[in-house]
């Protein structure tokens, strides 16, 4: 073996611009079946970790304009939701398992000892802990008693927590101001891009008086699977509100609605087409490759006629033949294939570190698996590669290729 | 029959025919029947197209024949498998072509040693009975020199040491001196004598007269027939 080695890296050396030029060639193919997959998986990573920060089977409601008028009423009314909208889409919509709401009071700065923090907060729902995915560092979220009991708590982000207080252990039991008004921190919470603070909603409703206007539902939807009957629940939600507040069903600036379920199902449908779509497109490059390789392994067969006559006529057995040409096409295809997969990769890491989450990218790498599968893939491509060229070459009668020059 | 009947018979050819088909079917050997005896130093000459070539291809395994039959040291060249045939010439048959068929990227070293690589010796052992060659054939400091780097007589006497390198039973050559000048022919024609003398049997096919009269015997050959066949007179005295 060592010997047919030595042979191949002779026969390569020789023709080494040939060999180059098929090699690039090969490696250009991997390279972008690596790069392409690569960056599927960061978009499908960027998806998932979104998923994870994101309550998929929720419905999210914020109210809006309108923009048609509806009996009487001219376009561009404000529209606000209220609490009891809550209940009565409980009841009427048969998908909805649960809600809560949120109302955001703004205008105000929450005060700690450090520093403040401007802007406002959310009022809610225990459930809001869920439908937003906030992940509890310290302490714990709005509960039930809060709300029963109007207790003037308050859950921060743990950015908020350090700014106001130095650090986050400082923070829980301690008092923040806001709305003249003094709030004890019992949660500190992490979360991607949420960074509000959030009360009790009676509690708030309690302060202020209370007209039960909310800036936003959150509506929990379960019992169903498709994206059309998501589709369907928002629509039946919408039309519990158009009529309860006087809108047109069709009006979809009213109240905007963000069906994550909806999203979360076309999305999971559009990454696995993009999936497939990332494996046909490099798998149509790694083909043009091996059909490349194959053309210069049928020219290279035919330059070699004379010698492949001369080895034969000396004791070369077609099966020597067809072994070193075989060979000789899985080491230029392995060989490059790998040039391809190293450079590949190399190209992943420096965009993981440059392409951010933003950008919709997120750890945009391939595992070792797909890696040894395209290895696999590489060496039986270049088999097939050299296989008919081989073939081809031990066809020729040596005295035919004695005489071809 | 024409030839030497002897139990040392190395070529034995009994009614070879040999026809080239196609639009008008080319019959260019016509029951040669031939003898060649162990340590012959043979000629085989004829004019351009008189069958010489042929005979030569079928006789190192290199072409069918259409019938007749064919004994190589006492074993039967007849539908051959490809293995089978590429086994024979490499075991039996050392070829030594007017284009020397040398290739171009290996040394002399290499090449001589080609067909030891075809039955699997070791590279050590192959260089080193591929060294003796070239030394045989006063060309141990060119061993490492590649064909593109020698003159045409260093060629072929490298072609020549590959050709004796597995120490077949025959050295098959055709036109060996066709593509060099007198001198160098003369020198290539010695060291075929030379390696006659050691013992070896060689034909060599040949149109020209210098070189078939320093051949033992000449078998002369025309329109696909053997014409006859004639000891020289050097091999004559000789004997």
């Amino acid at each position: 073996m060592f010997d047919l080695f030595r042979e191949i890296s002779q026969t390569i050396k020789n023709n080494r611009s040939r060999t180059i030029l098929t090699g690039l060639a090969v490696a250009w193919g991997i390279f972008m079946l690596i790069v392409l997959l690569g960056a599927a998986r960061g978009v499908v990573n960027n998806f998932n970790d979104f998923s994870s920060d994101s309550s998929v089977n929720y419905i999210n409601i914020w109210s809006g304009y309108t923009s048609l008028p509806y009996k009487g009423y001219r376009d561009g009314r404000r529209i606000r939701m209220k609490d009891s909208d809550m209940d009565e889409i409980k009841g009427e919509v048969k998908a909805a398992t649960d809600a809560s709401i949120s109302a955001t009071a703004s205008g105000f700065n929450i005060n700690g000892p450090k520093d403040y923090i401007s802007g406002g907060f959310n009022a809610v729902y225990p459930g809001a802990q869920r439908s937003e995915r906030l992940k509890m560092k310290e302490g714990r979220f709005i509960n039930t008693r809060d709300l029963e009991e109007l207790r003037r708590s308050i859950v921060l982000h743990t950015d908020n927590a350090e700014l106001l207080f130095g650090s986050s252990e400082k923070a829980l039991g301690n008092q923040v101001r806001a709305m003249g008004l003094s709030w004890k921190v019992v949660g500190i919470y992490s979360h991607r891009w949420r960074k509000d603070s959030y009360v009790p909603y009676a509690t708030y409703k309690s302060i202020t008086g209370g007209d039960g206007k909310v800036d936003e539902m959150n509506i929990k939807i379960g019992g169903i699977t498709t994206e059309e009957e998501a589709l369907a629940t928002e629509k039946e939600i919408r039309e519990v509100l158009a009529r309860r507040h006087e809108f047109d069903p069709a009006d979809e600036n009213a109240v905007w609605i963000w069906n994550q379920f909806a999203n979360y199902l076309s999305q999971g449908q559009a990454i696995v087409y993009l999936n497939l779509a990332v494996w046909v497109i490099g798998i149509l490059t790694l083909l043009t490759g091996i059909v490349g390789v194959s053309n210069i392994m049928f020219v290279s067969v035919r330059e070699r006629v004379h010698e492949i006559g001369i080895r034969r006529a000396i004791g070369a057995k077609p099966r020597s033949i067809i072994m070193q040409i075989l060979t000789e096409s899985v080491v230029i295809t392995t060989l490059f294939g790998y040039i391809g997969i190293v450079s590949g990769m190399a190209l992943l890491q420096v965009l993981s570190k440059v392409l951010t989450d933003e950008l919709g990218f997120s750890n945009p790498t391939v595992d070792i698996t797909i890696a040894l599968e395209v290895t696999v893939a590489l060496i039986a491509a270049g088999a097939l590669a050299g296989l008919f060229p081989a073939l081809k070459a031990t066809k020729v009668k040596p005295v035919e290729a004695l005489h071809d020059e | 029959m024409i030839g030497h009947l002897n139990e040392e018979t190395v070529i034995s050819l009994r009614d070879i025919n040999k026809t080239y088909p196609g639009a008008v079917p080319l019959h260019v050997l016509k029951d040669i029947s031939l003898d060649i005896r162990k340590g012959e130093l043979v000629s085989i000459m004829g004019a351009s197209g008189s069958g010489k070539s042929t005979l030569l291809n079928i006789l190192g395994i290199l072409d069918n024949y259409d019938s007749g039959t064919y004994m190589l040291d006492g074993t039967a060249i007849r539908d051959l498998s490809e293995n089978r045939a590429a086994e024979l010439r490499n075991r039996m048959i050392g070829f030594v072509f007017q284009s020397f068929n040398l290739i171009s990227y290996k040394n002399a070293l290499e090449n001589v040693a080609l067909p030891l690589f075809y039955q699997g010796i070791g590279r050590k052992k192959r260089n080193r009975l591929a060294m003796e060659q070239l030394e045989r054939m006063g060309l141990a400091d060119r061993a490492h020199h590649l064909p593109g780097e020698l003159s045409g007589g260093q060629k072929q006497r490298v072609a020549i040491a590959r050709a004796i390198v597995t120490n077949p039973s025959l050295i098959l050559a055709d036109e060996p001196t066709g593509a060099l000048d007198s001198i160098t022919s003369g020198e290539v024609m010695g060291v075929f004598r030379e390696l006659n003398e050691s013992g070896m049997t060689i034909v060599i096919v040949t149109h020209d007269p210098g070189v078939g009269a320093s051949t033992n015997r000449i078998i002369r050959i025309a329109d696909g027939r053997i014409e006859g066949s004639s000891d020289t007179p050097d091999f004559k005295k000789e004997q």
